[in-house]
């Protein structure tokens, strides 16, 4: 009970704060692409602690409301998906609830920049709604794989499935939903060429726009946890979880520098060209994954 | 008990008392028809628990059938008499409003005339007898189409009159085949000589096919029914209530009666069920793509004789029982339909559909009173049309043959088409029109006068009742519907 | 019981009755008459009371009856009647023929209650047909653009019930009887084709009814037409008076055991319905996405709901039966208050359309906060009602092999966020447009509805064992295995699910994150003329972002979102208008064409006999 507990207080902590360290470590890796130096890796920390000190603008109470809303969602996810041996919410729901909590995070924000009034940050949630349509086809076709393949909702029992035998990357014909999930990864993860929703130029940061002081500290934890999220999903439905917290760390920091390095290299995409490049070659790749996966069954 | 003769001696009677009493005063000629009916109605339904026992025989003159004309008041014919009387009754009363102008004392002895002659018709046990009822009844309705004296009326009435000759000319042929061969005019005597042969020879079936195409004409089935829209829809509000109510009814048992009793021609039997479905999706369709509410009512008759007819043609108990429960219902919610439209269009001045915007507002009864008659009519429960549209199909259903199947696909297709134009003539009259603010102080109500609501609101619950408790009067169909499968029980009633 | 049948049809014509005396008077009575029919169905609760109306009629005697499931059904019937006679009372003042909006209102209801109290096909059928013409005359209520959906609707209506009509007369023909108990289990000693047209002509009645594509194409227009009270009604309870028949069909006269089995047969028509239940789904989430009137939006998503529910029920299973009901008692409430809260909108701002409306939010709050909680069941948030129907129904579909029709049932739900959010965007959020500015928040009636009804939602989204309890004990008496339930979700091996842990994590997250912010530095209060516009001067007219909110979706997905259906069944209406029109032509007018129609007739008689002696 008390190690539950302890588990509840301290996944989250540590889950911002590997999150911000991604964070940092993206821009450091942006940074050395584009032969910069770049910022220090603790940047994204000394950012949100003097935002923390600015206070802000508010535009009312749904405005403060929709980032609560979408932090706590964040936070609250991180208890149903394992870090390593630790899940201390397994028995609650396993990926439904986790698909559906990660609506939260969205919807929060979407809530709150609605609230803000500004077209820039509708036309940005737009776009985040219609790219997160277009990674959810291929997303949902992978889930579906691995859960129908283990017969399972309980993520839990999918990393205890892979740990028993393989990775389910490495395997038949889990390979194939793999694939389209590593296809996918940056467009989950809200990083270039998909990012989109926040293009600074085109539409002065989106749902972002009227975000300052603690506000944007905010935002940039809930971005800091969708990144951690994101990666640490993919580790444990397709790389076998881990029994301990540092080969976990180990695999998603490997899985993250390899996404971010790949694809920093793409200019961005417009919302349609990313919806049509997710809806081909990942959602084939998954769609058959998945009638390769029914016909096993 | 009452003598069965008096439905027919007092109407008579008072139909040639009315031109005196009108020179006392027009006022009470103008109540004649009503009490006239009033008796009947009253009379009629007396009998109806005796003539269940066994029918009442009237000879005329002394003479026993088969040589004197004689009354034939089975359970038949003695609900058709009540229905006949009960719809006249309505219609009279609603005619001491309607009828203001023009000939008032020739309207309502051409009225009482022709409910005697419907009631001669359903009564009478003698072939011959029974085409002069119905000659009687023809030639007052061509009169009283012609009543209010315009172009329409009259052209239609003439129409009307041609057709309808040449109905009863075929018929007077065939009713003089029978008599060549059989040298007897009484009905039950006739069949008795036809027996029970199954297959007519040549010479009785060309009598029977005139006497189904004479009289067809006055039942207006497909393709003898083109007189139909024009007089009901050109004649005056009462009559083409009681021509649509009570007088293709007439025709429609004349048919029956020769098909079944006289006859008994079974073979006939799958014509009239084919002769059904065609009229009810000719009628319903024509009905369909009508702009003039008059002519799609008119046409709806057609549909629903279609109906009957095909419901009477499956000669099973449950579809004749349905079929004359049909004619009971829509007899009922016909007339209240023209009864209501009658007064819609006087006060609105048009025929046109579209000329009903609003009425919901100016006269709302008689426009409830027309949504009522118009759901019945559709066959929507709790109203009467609901049983006998139900116990039809059920009956067609029941058959367990590929082609009734397929023909009850067919009048299905026709209720569809029935329920679409009756509900647009529903949103017509309520949901159209200027929109009325209800605070702007009393609003204009044009109700129709207290004695054309009356019969309507009588006939509106005579729909409720029969839509919500059906069930003694599917009791007393049942035994006419054996009067009329029994075809021996009714010639040994007769010639005992 | 007729206790409850007395009260709601005597009650509806009180009702009108005492609305000639005084319009208070007619508003008290008809609160009073859906107050009682709530206490007196939740007063027969689990009580098994069986009566005769009618002894006889036809033939057959009326009867009814009460058990779990009508009784399911019933209590969701009499409160969304109860709350939508309440929500009226504001909403229909001063408009013209409030008595007979009233008079209809209590008769649908009245209708709807003796639907799932019948007992017996013919008084089954009898009440579905009191119920869809009332329904018919409200929905042509509004006038204008109403009657040609009123028309849609009843068309469809009617068709749907002659169908049902023969359908139900072809059991009578063979097993004589239309009484539940007597054909249930019975069906299946008739040949196995002859059942299967009985069962499928009734599923397109109730299919129909129930909006499935392709039989929807009238309920798009009649929700969005019909007054904002009675669309609430409509989608929430009536359009599933075809799930009730569905069941009665699927589990009761065929029997779930016979449904499931394997049989060839059964087989094929549960995976026709399943096919038609996600194209149900999918098609309309989407469709829903693309329009810009609020009502229709929601009327759209009403198509899809019930598809959740149809594919719940026609998969068969336990959990997908749970599913199915519970869905059905979930849409009734969030779709309810949706429908009531637009309807609240609507009142005040008299537009739907969406792309006109926007931050009403600081206007109507509590509105707003009812629709939020609306959209969030609809969309299936954790701890709303909508999430846990949705978490069995995916469950079962992905655990029983059939994880294509989970991906459809969840890709359904992303059209339901996207319309979701576009419906609070365009309506509450965003900037108050100038001529909104003085819009004041509901009446305090419609303010009740909705808070009811968000209580509703979101207390059976934390308590989902209430209802599933209720449920378990019909799914068992249908011959289903029993589910192991508990108060707070339910427990199995497969994946279990407790929503007092999402409750608890969530509360302390949320807690937790709004200490944080509350701690922090305190923000400074602006107002929506204060927005960062790339230092120009906010616009005037309208500085928000709705018309085409979409719009690279809509341009990727509108060529394959055309109800083709609709256009389908004009096409066969204008057909069917031509031909009547053609066939009018038959009656020429000239009397002499008449005369010789006679004597063909009769020479064609006589001919036909004289040489082939057809008759």
């Amino acid at each position: 009970m008390v190690a539950t507990v302890a588990q509840c207080v301290l996944l989250p902590v540590l889950g911002i704060v590997i999150g911000l360290f991604f964070l940092g470590l993206y821009r450091k890796i942006m940074a050395r692409l584009h032969w910069r130096y770049g910022p220090p890796l603790i940047q994204p920390v000394i950012d949100i602690l003097r935002l923390f000190f600015q206070g802000g603008m508010s535009h009312g109470a749904v405005f403060d409301f929709g980032l609560v809303l979408s932090l706590a969602g964040a936070m609250a996810i991180i208890l149903f998906i394992p870090f390593a041996q630790w899940c201390p919410l397994q028995g609650s729901g396993g990926m439904l609830v986790i698909l559906y909590l990660m609506l939260l995070m969205p919807l929060g924000t979407a809530l709150s920049g609605g609230e803000a009034a500004n077209p820039n940050a509708s036309i940005g949630i737009s776009r985040k709604l219609i790219l997160a349509l277009g990674y959810e086809v291929p997303l949902l076709l992978i889930l579906l794989s691995v859960m129908s393949y283990y017969s399972t909702i309980s993520i839990v029992d999918i990393v205890r499935g892979q740990q028993a035998s393989v990775w389910a990357l490495f395997s038949w014909p889990l390979a194939l939903p793999g694939i389209a999930y590593i296809l996918i990864l940056p467009a989950v993860l809200g990083v270039r060429p998909f990012d989109t929703t926040t293009a600074p130029q085109e539409i002065s940061s989106g749902p972002l726009v009227e975000y300052g002081g603690k506000y944007l500290a905010f935002e940039h934890i809930i971005h800091a946890l969708s990144l951690f999220l994101g990666i640490s999903l993919f580790v444990n439905l397709f790389l076998g979880g881990a029994a301990n917290p540092i080969v976990f760390f180990v695999k998603i920091l490997v899985v993250f520098v390899a996404c971010v390095c790949i694809n920093a290299v793409f200019p961005r995409l417009r919302i349609e060209q990313a919806v049509s490049y997710l809806w081909k070659w990942p959602t084939a790749i998954a769609f058959l994954g998945l009638v390769v996966v029914s016909l096993v069954k | 008990m009452v003598n069965p003769v008096l439905l027919l001696a007092v109407p008579l009677g008072l139909a040639f008392l009315t031109p005196l009493l009108a020179f006392i005063s027009d006022r009470i000629a103008r109540y004649v028809p009503v009490a006239g009916m009033l008796f009947n109605c009253v009379v009629s339904v007396s009998l109806i628990p005796s003539v269940l026992n066994r029918p009442i025989i009237v000879q005329t003159g002394g003479f026993a059938p088969p040589f004197g004309i004689n009354l034939v008041a089975g359970p038949l014919g003695i609900t058709l008499a009540a229905v006949i009387a009960l719809v006249g009754l309505a219609v009279s009363v609603y005619g001491l409003a309607y009828v203001k102008e023009g000939a008032t004392v020739k309207y309502h002895v051409l009225y009482l005339l022709l409910l005697t002659g419907a009631t001669g018709v359903v009564l009478t046990g003698d072939i011959f007898n029974l085409f002069v009822f119905y000659e009687i009844l023809c030639i007052s309705s061509y009169a009283l189409v012609a009543y209010s004296g315009d172009k329409n009326g009259v052209e239609a009435a003439v129409k009307y009159l041609i057709q309808g000759s040449i109905g009863s000319g075929l018929a007077l042929i065939g009713i003089a085949i029978l008599y060549g061969v059989f040298g007897t005019l009484n009905m039950a005597d006739i069949a008795r000589n036809i027996g029970s042969t199954g297959i007519l020879n040549t010479t009785l079936f060309i009598a029977l096919a005139f006497m189904v195409a004479g009289f067809g004409v006055e039942a207006a089935v497909f393709p003898l029914n083109a007189w139909l829209p024009d007089a009901h829809s050109s004649a005056p509000a009462p009559i083409s209530a009681i021509l649509s109510g009570i007088a293709i009814k007439v025709g429609i048992y004349v048919v029956v009666r020769i098909v079944f009793t006289v006859f008994g021609a079974p073979s006939m039997f799958m014509l009239l069920v084919v002769i059904g479905v065609v009229t009810l999706l000719i009628g319903e369709m024509s009905a369909f793509s009508q702009n003039n509410i008059k002519r799609m009512l008119a046409y709806s008759s057609v549909g629903q004789v279609g109906l009957i007819v095909f419901a009477l043609g499956m000669a099973t108990t449950g579809g004749i029982s349905g079929g004359l429960f049909q004619i009971i219902s829509h007899a009922l919610a016909k007339s209240l339909l023209f009864l209501a439209t009658g007064y819609m269009i006087y006060r609105s001045g048009s025929m046109e559909i579209s000329s009903l915007q609003g009425m919901g507002k100016r006269m709302p009864l008689t426009c409830c009173a027309f949504t009522i008659g118009a759901f019945s009519l559709v066959g929507l429960p709790p109203f009467a049309g609901f049983p006998g549209k139900f116990m039809i199909v059920r009956a067609a259903i029941a058959q367990q043959q590929h082609l009734f199947t397929f023909l009850i696909a067919l009048v299905l297709f026709g209720t569809i088409i029935e329920a679409c134009y009756f509900f647009r003539i529903v949103q017509a009259a309520y949901f159209t029109g200027p929109r009325e603010e209800p605070d702007a102080g009393k609003q204009r109500r044009e109700e129709a006068p207290l004695f054309a609501l009356a019969p309507m609101l009588g006939l509106l619950v005579f729909i409720i009742a029969l839509g919500v408790y059906p069930e003694p009067v599917i009791r007393l169909l049942d035994s006419c519907a054996a009067e009329l499968l029994n075809r021996f029980d009714y010639i040994k009633g007769v010639l005992g | 019981m007729q206790i409850i049948l007395l009260t709601s049809f005597g009650g509806a014509f009180a009702t009108y009755l005492l609305a000639k005396i005084s319009s208070r008077l007619r508003d008290v009575c008809a609160v009073i008459v859906s107050g009682l029919l709530v206490v007196f169905v939740a007063l027969l609760y689990n009580k098994t009371p069986a009566a005769t109306l009618i002894p006889s009629f036809v033939g057959a005697p009326l009867t009814v009856r009460l058990n779990m499931l009508s009784w399911f059904f019933a209590i969701a019937i009499v409160v969304v009647g109860f709350l939508s006679i309440v929500f009226s009372f504001s909403y229909i003042k001063g408009k013209e023929r409030a008595d007979f909006y009233y008079l209809m209102m209590l008769l649908v209801n009245a209708g709807m209650i003796g639907i799932v109290l019948s007992a017996d096909l013919l008084t089954f059928y009898i009440f579905w047909e009191i119920m869809s013409w009332g329904a018919f005359l409200l929905i042509s209520y509004n006038r204008g653009p109403a009657l040609r959906a009123g028309m849609k609707y009843i068309v469809m209506s009617v068709i749907g019930s002659v169908v049902m009509l023969a359908g139900i007369l072809s059991l009578y023909a063979v097993y004589e009887t239309f009484v539940f108990s007597e054909l249930a289990g019975r069906i299946a000693s008739a040949s196995p084709a002859y059942s299967l047209a009985c069962a499928s002509m009734l599923c397109i009645a109730f299919a129909i009814k129930n909006a499935v594509v392709p039989l929807h194409t009238w309920l798009p227009d009649a929700h969005s037409e019909a007054p904002a009270p009675f669309s609430a009604v409509l989608s929430g309870i009536l359009i599933k008076m075809g799930t009730y028949g569905l069941i009665l069909v699927l589990y009761l006269f065929v029997g779930v055991k016979l449904f499931i089995s394997p049989t060839y047969v059964w087989r094929g028509f549960r995976f026709v319905l399943l096919v038609l239940a996600s194209i149900t789904i999918l098609v309309p989430s989407f469709i829903a996405v693309m329009q810009n009137d609020a009502k229709k939006v929601l009327a759209w998503s009403s198509i899809a709901q019930a598809g959740y529910i149809i594919l719940g029920i026609t998969f068969g299973t336990t959990l997908g039966f749970a599913a199915g009901m519970f869905h059905f008692l979930n849409h009734a409430t969030f779709k309810a208050l949706l429908f009531f809260g637009i309807g609240a909108v609507e009142y005040r701002t008299k537009t739907r359309d969406l792309n006109s409306l926007g931050g009403l939010l600081k206007r109507m709050p509590i509105t707003f906060i009812a629709v939020l909680v609306g959209t969030c069941g609809l969309i299936g948030i954790p701890l709303t009602n909508g999430f846990v129907s949705k978490w069995l129904l995916y469950k079962t579909l992905i655990l029983e092999g059939s994880p294509f029709l989970a991906f459809i049932a969840l890709i359904g739900t992303w059209g339901t966020i996207l319309y979701g959010y576009k419906l609070l965007h365009h309506v509450f959020l965003g900037q108050l447009p100038e001529k909104y500015k003085n819009v004041r928040k509901a009446p305090a009636s419609m303010q009740f509805v909705l808070i009811i009804l968000s209580l509703a939602v979101v207390v059976l989204g934390i308590l989902p064992g209430i209802p599933l309890k209720l449920i378990n004990t019909i799914a068992v008496s249908m011959g289903m295995d029993s589910m192991n339930i508990n108060i707070f979700g339910i427990a199995s091996e497969t994946g279990a699910l407790n929503t007092v842990n999402i409750l608890s994590v969530l509360a302390a997250a949320g807690i937790v994150v709004w200490i944080i912010l509350k701690a922090s530095k305190k923000s400074t209060r602006i107002s929506q003329e204060d927005n960062y516009a790339a230092g120009a001067a906010i616009p005037a007219e309208r500085y928000s972002y709705t018309v085409d909110f979409y719009n690279p979706l809509y341009r990727m997905i509108r060529r394959y979102l055309r109800d083709i259906f609709d256009e389908f069944y004009y096409w066969i209406a204008g057909r069917v208008q031509a031909f009547s029109d053609m066939v009018r032509r038959l009656y020429v007018g000239d009397v002499g064409c008449y005369a010789m129609y006679i004597l063909l007739f009769l020479s064609a008689l006589i001919l036909s006999q004289v040489w082939w002696r057809v008759w």
